[in-house]
């Protein structure tokens, strides 16, 4: 047979084509139809990671990059939204750069990848910024550490967040006090608050903690405000000093957090006790490992897993194997999204509206946080609450409130 | 064709584009991109004309911004005060502060890094009162407006997050776009007029220009106020969009450097510099990261990394900034174009 004459036997004519095609799509439509589940699982949903992974809040904001992305992919490991035929769960990043302005343009380019939903944005500020911009275009958004209670009070149906808020925290971290000074037989009276003042996080976290401990009986005897970033805390250090309180209560962010209770430890600055609320260092491992000796015995009330549950512990180990910090970032971001896919899965859809119908009438307990199951109130997790951990020898134990405890205080320490 | 119309065709095709923006991008995301340019070109336009134009070169222009902004979220949100009334309070509150900051400083003869020294120092003082004057500022809490969610009071309230779909697409660019119009407008005249002559003589050598007869401390006093007035509008955008403010927002060093950087980029003492180099380095980070993205994944920093070392280059080889680089191309083509007739 002569080359023109195979060109010939294989040569595609206008009817051909016509009935090929034809033929061709009947069988992708009856296969479709026959299992939908099948051509679905080819579309991934798009879910936007937005952190400040630069800038001055970028170790946190890596921090809840790693905690989000490995929810992720064990979600996908696992065989992806079931719901949706187990589409794949694809991470859209952003990187907020540590300015709200950016966090808010950040949404728009994921409003434009297709997110069907969005986790982060980490800190207060960026949060506020990143939460109105998602609410633009109806995409719902789980703030996964802001803390600033207004972020979820504005009545913005989009938003939601997982763990508590400064409310709460507060309200806690007092109680907390309560219940260890109580139990030492009430050696503590006189406190001083050392917070950060640049950013919403620490001004109210200090009014709230001194509205909340005065009626119980304790005297805040000096408040002592610094900037954000802050390079020497000698002064206030030396001003504790001469003070001479029974506790002090600082907060602020992890760098701060560190030369704080490095500070504190050169200058030989003595209390009965160090009790943090959302401390930024003091329930970090990092800061654990690196400085075990400013660490010591130093309390905090902040985010915390619930120690009582495997899952939690394994995943610590898998996060110190990546060589990584286990941290309330990781954990906090993580569970977020794993509540994103949860809801998804409820909605059996990716449909924005339909992830916010879901988010909002959630009653998720398939997580290790300390929070019961989620019950949201006006975005807000009613449940969710903070503990208050202590550092004892390489490990952060739970010391309150009882029920999750895993050692007894050390206090007077 | 008029002779305005034809001298100024330039001016008036970039304004004309500018306006046409929304006919031509419907992408939320690079509204957002061009919103912000915008922004920081109208912060650098205020830098410009005391640094630019006038060699007095300020390290602390959040000054102003944080001013503008602060009051003009301030008077929303202590005493319900309209946005549209706040506005006019703001601007005056920045050249308020401009001429307490000014008459200090000029009054007693600081110049060059004493002047950039003292902006700093009063950019920080500034930061501290913010942070300390509680009942005042708030304190570090910040100042967060109520978010209106009524489409028929967009207006009123200056919000439009929640307005009608052209107004929530493209409300904030034509705020932005306002100011950038009155603000390069100004800075137009002001380059054409007796008062920007004697600003750029006094720049150039400050005693000679006082023994031609130039009253430079009045004239050094008008430009502040001016580059005042220009960068407090800027935090009234800012406030009016998202909505909150802090200390750190208002009178960190990061809108004192975005402040500067612009119209170094792009060319100072030059109407057009602060937008050439706002879009450029919006341009460039943009770039950067889109490409280190493409190439090695997400690499947070990295793409900050090539931004400065291209920065560094064009500063190393542009002088006098891209317009710098553009006129001096042209004159070589023009040049060229002569020698070869």
């Amino acid at each position: 047979m002569s080359n023109d004459t195979k060109a010939t036997r294989y040569k595609l004519n206008r009817r051909g084509f016509v009935k090929g095609a034809a033929a061709g799509s009947a069988v992708a439509v009856a296969g479709i139809a026959g299992f939908p589940h099948i051509a679905r699982a080819q579309a991934a949903v798009k879910l936007g990671v937005l952190h400040p992974v630069t800038g001055f809040l970028q170790f946190s904001g890596g921090q809840c990059r790693y905690g989000a992305l490995m929810a992720i992919e064990e979600i996908n490991a696992s065989g992806g939204i079931k719901a949706l035929g187990g589409a794949k769960l694809e991470p859209v990043l952003g990187d907020a750069q540590s300015k709200a302005e950016i966090g808010a343009a950040e949404v728009e380019k994921l409003n434009e990848a297709g997110v069907a939903a969005i986790v982060g944005a980490f800190s207060s500020g960026i949060s506020l910024a990143t939460t109105q911009a998602a609410a633009k275009y109806g995409i719902p958004h789980a703030v996964d550490v802001g803390v600033n209670d207004k972020i979820v009070g504005r009545g913005l149906e989009n938003t939601f967040r997982f763990g508590p808020g400064f409310g709460v925290i507060t309200k806690r971290g007092v109680e907390g006090l309560i219940e260890i000074n109580k139990a030492a037989g009430n050696p503590a009276k006189r406190i001083v608050i050392v917070h950060e003042n640049t950013t919403p996080f620490g001004s109210y976290m200090a009014g709230l903690m001194k509205k909340g401990l005065e009626p119980a009986g304790f005297e805040v005897v000096e408040t002592l405000p610094h900037p954000t970033p802050n390079k020497d805390f000698r002064n206030i250090a030396l001003k504790i000093k001469e003070i001479k309180p029974d506790v002090i209560i600082p907060s602020h962010y992890y760098n701060e957090g560190v030369l704080f209770l490095r500070t504190l430890q050169r200058q030989r600055v003595s209390a009965k006790g160090i009790y943090s609320v959302l401390g930024g260092a003091s329930s970090q491992y990092r800061f654990v490992n690196e400085f075990p000796d400013a660490a010591r015995n130093v309390m905090d009330c902040n985010h915390w897993f619930d120690p009582g549950k495997p899952a939690a512990l394994g995943q610590r180990k898998k996060v110190e194997a990546a060589g990584k910090s286990y941290s309330y970032e990781v954990f906090l971001a993580y569970t977020a999204v794993k509540w994103i896919a949860d809801s998804m899965e409820r909605a059996g859809s990716a449909d924005r509206a339909r992830i916010i119908e879901a988010m909002a009438s959630s009653t998720w307990s398939g997580h290790f946080m300390p929070y019961g199951a989620t019950r949201i109130v006006k975005g807000q997790n009613t449940g969710a609450q903070p503990l208050v951990m202590q550092v004892q020898g390489s490990e952060i134990e739970v010391i309150a409130p009882s029920g999750y405890a895993t050692r007894k205080a050390v206090f007077p320490s | 064709m008029n002779g305005f119309a034809k001298s100024h065709l330039g001016w008036l095709l970039l304004a004309a584009a500018l306006l046409a923006v929304p006919v031509f991008v419907k992408s939320g995301r690079w509204i957002e991109f061009i919103e912000l340019t915008l922004f920081v070109a109208v912060l650098g336009q205020g830098w410009n004309i005391l640094g630019g134009y006038g060699g007095q070169y300020s390290f602390g222009h959040a000054l102003f911004f944080g001013t503008g902004a602060y009051i003009q979220a301030l008077l929303q949100f202590k005493y319900g005060v309209s946005p549209w009334i706040a506005m006019w309070f703001a601007v005056s509150g920045g050249v308020l502060v401009g001429l307490f900051v000014g008459y200090l400083s000029f009054r007693y003869g600081l110049r060059g890094s004493y002047f950039a020294l003292i902006t700093l120092a009063f950019a920080e003082a500034f930061h501290v009162v913010a942070r300390s004057f509680i009942s005042i500022t708030e304190g570090g809490r910040g100042v967060q407006l109520a978010l209106n969610r009524d489409p028929d009071q967009a207006i009123a309230l200056f919000q439009f997050t929640f307005a009608d779909p052209f107004l929530k697409s493209y409300g904030y660019y034509y705020v932005i776009l306002a100011l950038l119009m009155i603000a390069y407008g100004a800075t137009w005249w002001m380059e054409r007029s007796r008062f920007g002559a004697q600003l750029v003589a006094l720049r150039e050598n400050e005693d000679a220009a006082e023994a031609l007869g130039i009253n430079t401390f009045r004239t050094k006093m008008a430009a502040i106020c001016m580059s005042a007035a220009i960068t407090s509008s800027s935090g009234i955008y800012y406030v009016q969009k998202f909505l909150f403010v802090d200390p750190a927002i208002a009178y960190g060093p990061t809108k004192s450097v975005e402040a500067l950087f612009a119209p170094i980029i792009g060319g100072l003492g030059t109407v057009l510099g602060p937008l050439v180099g706002s879009v450029f380095i919006h341009g460039l980070s943009e770039v950067t990261r889109e490409a280190i993205d493409a190439v090695w994944g997400a690499r947070p920093g990295v793409d900050l990394i090539l931004f400065g070392i291209i920065l560094v280059l064009v500063l190393g080889f542009a002088p006098k900034g891209l317009v710098g680089l553009a006129e001096a191309a042209w004159r070589r083509v023009a040049r060229g174009g002569k020698a070869q007739r």
